[in-house]
């Protein structure tokens, strides 16, 4: 029986992209195969979200775009990170790792009691 | 900012986005296939994952773009194709606004030009106009707002207020470049008048201070119209000279092309310094004299200084000023009372920006009258576009129900009405601004007087204007547009899917206000048409109190040809005698002062009757030829005419006899007989009455056909005429009488031109130009907005009629007669306007005081006028409401349930 899957927020799937590129640039097509990987494992991630928020991510400067020449040779559209969008993505990782600490609290306080 | 720019790369930036979503698709359908599943499977199967190509890319589009705009854009193309489906409502829908738009942007246009635009000269706030206010005790020469030469050169040394002052005067004169003398217009002006206004030259150099000075060289300046039409642009004409009633002047320049003159209504040829006006004006010296105003003064504040400071601080001087005059030996000799009146005279300053113009004060108040209208008229436009929105809109109401099934929220299906309205205001808009330019030119065709020269006047749209026909649209349509916007999708979802008629009444009851609203404008339009109609045909149905068939009239002013006074008048004295002769001519007169121009010669008189009294006030006068009276066909009452004896000088004036008017034996003879009592010029202890009155004429007009003024009569010949305003009864046509009388003229003097020529009652109609404009346009406006109504009361009973067809089937079925169905409807016609009579009545009590001064031998609040404008109203309507009614009582029940 396949594994539930839970829907993530758009935040999230921001989060995501940007981490992605952390190591280097990619096209949307990778970007989409690796998500497919992150969800096989655990959440579903709804595809028809990716186009809109990578262009989304572009237009508020987190990421940039070229055209390259791609592994088939087509030319293909590469993102890469800014500097902006690491600062971004550091952030990010900070308040998700408040967000969980603090949840985590409360169910360690829930549980004891 | 970024989306601003999307916005002009969307092109680029669709087609990369179809590059990218084509590398994912491909590359994802190239692994399902490596994967072994079927092409088409794979094809399919990409695409859904990507989540719908159509959805992905509106979901970036609103990424990059702000979405009100690409919605906006959208409904606008919309709209444009939906109209173009339904051609007759368009049709009506920008008819309407383009006539409302249309007249009110020429109207602005024209209120612009007259009223509001400042002068193209340097800082035009900073110039005021300077003003006595009081009795001046001086002779008038000109049009208003008047004072002395001594006068501006005493203001030219208050350089505490300002900073220049200059002086003018604008006259016909006759113009010549050496042979051929020609009439124009010319403007005697102080040296500082080019400085003060910050005028520059085109070409040579302007007058200066030095020019006006005693001694000086005659010189000019051109007017650069003038200059480019009757000199060809000749770049040599500086120091060419230039004859002004046979006198030579040099040109010493052309003023800079945008300036022409600071008077609106009338353009001068050239502009001369005040040495120049004994010239100009023969027999005319004022320039030392306080007792005589004839110019314009206008100065330029000091920065910092506002137009209310400087009349407060000018009062001492001012009061001073008249003390000392008093005490001077030129000064009149007048009655105490009159005296006091002159020494409690003020001085008046008030702001000037777009310099004096006599057309301005004729026809301002008439041209906000008129914009008030239009106003009027373009609600009515807007209203009538909403209630047509609102049928239109009732009937896509599936549609709406429909998409806001499908997500749309309210807001998104009222802004699509909206856009629907600016669509059609946008369209009205650009034809109005085309319409616009032709009824301006109907209106200045109006507007143009008496003025020998052209006046500034255009009919060409400019900027302004149109950014103003630009706001007016937008408004127009935002207007017509919010009814039906913010009716839609009101009712509930469900209801207004089902099938049958679940009829939004809601909107026909806004749909009857509006007509409401529409009927008490149309009343308004309609009571303001009837007036000013009314007080047109009192005008004329008046008349003159004189025959004006057939009579022509002609002027020559010898004098600015370089005649002496005495032969000047043997020039008049023969010319009269050969017209006289002519086989065309019936009767032939002159008179020193021309009739129905809006002036007069006016003067107090001193009375020795039983006792000695002075007038107290002006009278007309005038001086005319024998035959006068009988050539217009003027009654004399009692007395005698004059006769030749009366030609033959006596007395210190020359003039021996008088013949008043039966308004002067009203007002100062209580009806008694004035004949044998004398008369004489002004009021004071030194004046000797010796002028006997010799008869009494029926009362006619003298200066307009609302004057009803005390006239005096003298004998032209006996003093000695220098110009000549000839009357002429003729038999046949005025263009066979002009060419005879040429001939007359020509043998007399060949070189002599004609000031004007024309027939007396051309000259009547142009006196009632501001009336007939008004007729006029309050006319048209008047049944356009009955065409409007009617529509619009004919519309929204069809409407009620065809959505209450049922229920009125179903009354008929169980019994009830078609009468009942007919007046079922007509019920709701006679609410409507019996509502907005009620509503246009206040409106019409308030608004006819605004408009007293335009009317004549009618009262804003007359009862007859209003009942007959109600009336019209009210059978219109009724017939409009009355073709519906007929449908609804002809209804056959079993056609209308068969609906089910």
């Amino acid at each position: 029986m396949p594994s539930p899957r839970f829907p993530i927020p758009q935040g999230t799937l921001d989060m995501l992209i940007l981490q992605i590129l952390t190591l280097e640039p990619a096209h949307g097509y990778s970007i989409a195969q690796r998500l497919e990987q992150i969800s096989k494992a655990v959440v579903q991630v709804n595809q028809g979200s990716l186009y809109p928020a990578l262009h989304r991510l572009e237009q508020k400067g987190w990421l940039a775009a070229e055209w390259k020449p791609s592994e088939t040779g087509r030319e293909a559209k590469f993102y890469s990170l800014t500097r902006a969008g690491r600062k971004q993505l550091a952030i990010e990782k900070e308040s998700w790792a408040r967000l969980t600490g603090a949840v985590q609290l409360i169910f360690n306080e829930g549980g004891r009691s | 900012m970024k989306r601003l720019l999307n916005w002009l790369r969307r092109g680029h930036l669709e087609r990369d986005l179809d590059r990218e979503l084509s590398y994912h698709i491909d590359r994802r359908v190239a692994d399902l296939l490596a994967s072994g599943v079927r092409e088409s499977e794979a094809r399919r199967r990409a695409v859904s994952e990507v989540g719908g190509l159509t959805q992905v890319r509106e979901e970036v589009r609103d990424v990059w773009l702000t979405r009100w705009l690409r919605d906006f854009v959208y409904d606008l193309r919309f709209s444009a194709r939906s109209f173009l489906r339904s051609p007759s409502f368009t049709v009506a829908v920008v008819l309407s606004l383009a006539l409302g738009i249309g007249s009110t942007t020429a109207i602005y246009s024209l209120v612009d030009q007259v009223v509001l635009r400042a002068l193209p000269v340097y800082e035009p706030e900073r110039l005021v106009l300077v003003d006595w206010k009081g009795d001046q005790v001086a002779d008038t020469r000109g049009s208003a707002n008047l004072m002395s030469y001594p006068i501006c050169r005493d203001l030219q040394m208050q350089d505490r207020f300002f900073t220049g002052v200059l002086c003018r005067h604008l006259t016909p004169a006759n113009l010549s470049f050496g042979a051929d003398p020609r009439q124009a217009t010319v403007e005697i002006v102080s040296g500082s008048y080019f400085a003060v206004l910050g005028v520059r030259p085109a070409l040579g150099r302007v007058l200066r201070a030095a020019d006006d000075q005693p001694g000086a060289n005659p010189v000019a300046v051109l007017e650069y119209g003038f200059w480019r039409t009757q000199l060809a642009s000749a770049p040599e004409v500086v120091g060419r000279k230039i004859w002004i009633n046979q006198q030579p002047v040099t040109v010493v320049g052309v003023a800079a092309e945008t300036f022409r003159g600071i008077d609106i209504g009338e353009v001068p040829a050239v502009w001369i310094p005040v040495t120049l006006t004994a010239q100009t004006i023969p027999g005319w010296s004022p320039l030392n004299n306080r007792r005589n105003r004839w110019m314009q003064v206008l100065g330029r504040l000091q920065p910092g200084v506002t137009a209310s400071q400087a009349q407060v601080g000018l009062q001492p001087w001012f009061k001073a000023m008249l003390e000392e005059d008093t005490r001077r030996e030129d000064f009149p000799r007048i009655t105490p009372e009159r005296r006091a009146r002159f020494l409690a005279s003020a001085i008046a300053i008030s702001p000037a920006p777009a310099g004096h113009s006599s057309l301005r004060l004729q026809f301002a108040k008439p041209l906000w009258v008129l914009l008030a209208a239009t106003a009027v008229l373009l609600s009515l436009a807007c209203l009538n576009v909403a209630g047509l929105f609102l049928a239109r809109g009732s009937a896509r109401e599936r549609e709406t129900r429909t998409r806001m099934a499908l997500g749309a929220s309210r807001a998104r299906v009222g802004r699509q009405f909206l856009a629907d309205s600016v669509f059609c205001a946008l369209l009205g808009g650009s034809l109005g601004v085309i319409v616009a330019p032709i009824v301006l030119q109907t209106l200045l065709s109006f507007l143009s007087g008496d003025a020998v020269g052209d006046n500034n006047l255009q009919s060409g749209v400019n900027s302004r204007v149109l950014l103003f026909t630009l706001l007016v649209s937008t408004a127009a349509g935002v207007l017509s547009g919010l009814a039906p916007a913010l009716q839609a999708g009101r009712d509930s979802l469900i209801s207004s899917l089902k099938e049958r008629g679940g009829t939004p009444f809601g909107g026909v009851r806004l749909r009857k206000a509006i007509i409401t609203v529409q009927i008490a404008f149309t009343l308004i339009l309609l009571v303001g048409a009837a007036l000013f109609v009314r007080t047109l045909s009192a005008l004329t149905g008046k008349g003159t109190g004189f025959s004006t068939t057939s009579l022509v009239s002609f002027g020559l002013t010898p004098s600015r040809n370089g005649y002496a006074p005495a032969d000047a008048s043997r020039l008049i004295r023969r010319i009269h005698d050969d017209v006289g002769a002519l086989r065309g001519t019936e009767s032939t007169a002159v008179a020193a002062m021309r009739l129905l121009t809006g002036g007069s010669w006016s003067n107090p008189l001193t009375i020795q009757a039983q006792e000695r009294f002075g007038t107290g006030r002006d009278v007309r006068l005038n001086a005319i030829s024998p035959a006068f009276f009988a050539t217009l066909g003027a009654r004399i009452v009692a007395g005698r005419d004059f006769e030749e004896r009366d030609s033959l000088p006596s007395g210190a004036t020359g003039w021996g006899a008088a013949i008043v008017n039966e308004a002067f034996v009203k007002r100062y003879f209580g009806g008694r007989s004035p004949l044998g009592a004398r008369i004489c010029l002004g009021e004071g202890p030194g004046r000797k009455p010796d002028i006997e009155i010799v008869g009494v004429v029926a009362n006619f007009n003298y200066s307009g056909l609302r004057d009803e003024s005390e006239q005096a009569y003298f004998p032209i010949f006996a003093g000695r005429p220098t110009a000549g305003h000839f009357y002429v009864r003729v038999r046949g046509t005025p263009e066979a009488a002009f060419q005879s009388i040429k001939g007359a003229l020509h043998a007399a003097d060949p070189s002599l031109p004609i000031t004007y020529f024309s027939t007396v009652e051309e000259q009547v109609n142009r006196s009632l130009n501001t009336e007939r404009m008004l007729a006029a346009v309050s006319g048209g406006f008047g049944m356009l907005a009955l065409l409007l109504s009617l529509v619009g009361v004919y519309g929204v009973m069809s409407f009620v009629v065809t959505h209450r067809t049922r229920e009125i089937g179903v009354r008929i079925a169980l019994g009830a007669s078609r009468s009942s169905a007919l007046w079922l409807v007509l019920r709701d016609a006679i609410v409507m306007i019996a509502a907005g009579t009620a509503i246009a009545l206040p409106c019409v009590w308030a608004l006819g005081r605004l408009v007293e001064s335009q009317l004549f031998g009618v009262r804003p609040t007359d009862p007859t006028t209003f009942t007959a404008a109600t009336l019209v109203l009210v059978l219109t309507g009724f017939g409009a409401a009355l073709i519906p009614a007929y449908r609804a009582s002809s209804i056959d029940p079993t056609e209308a349930l068969r609906f089910e």
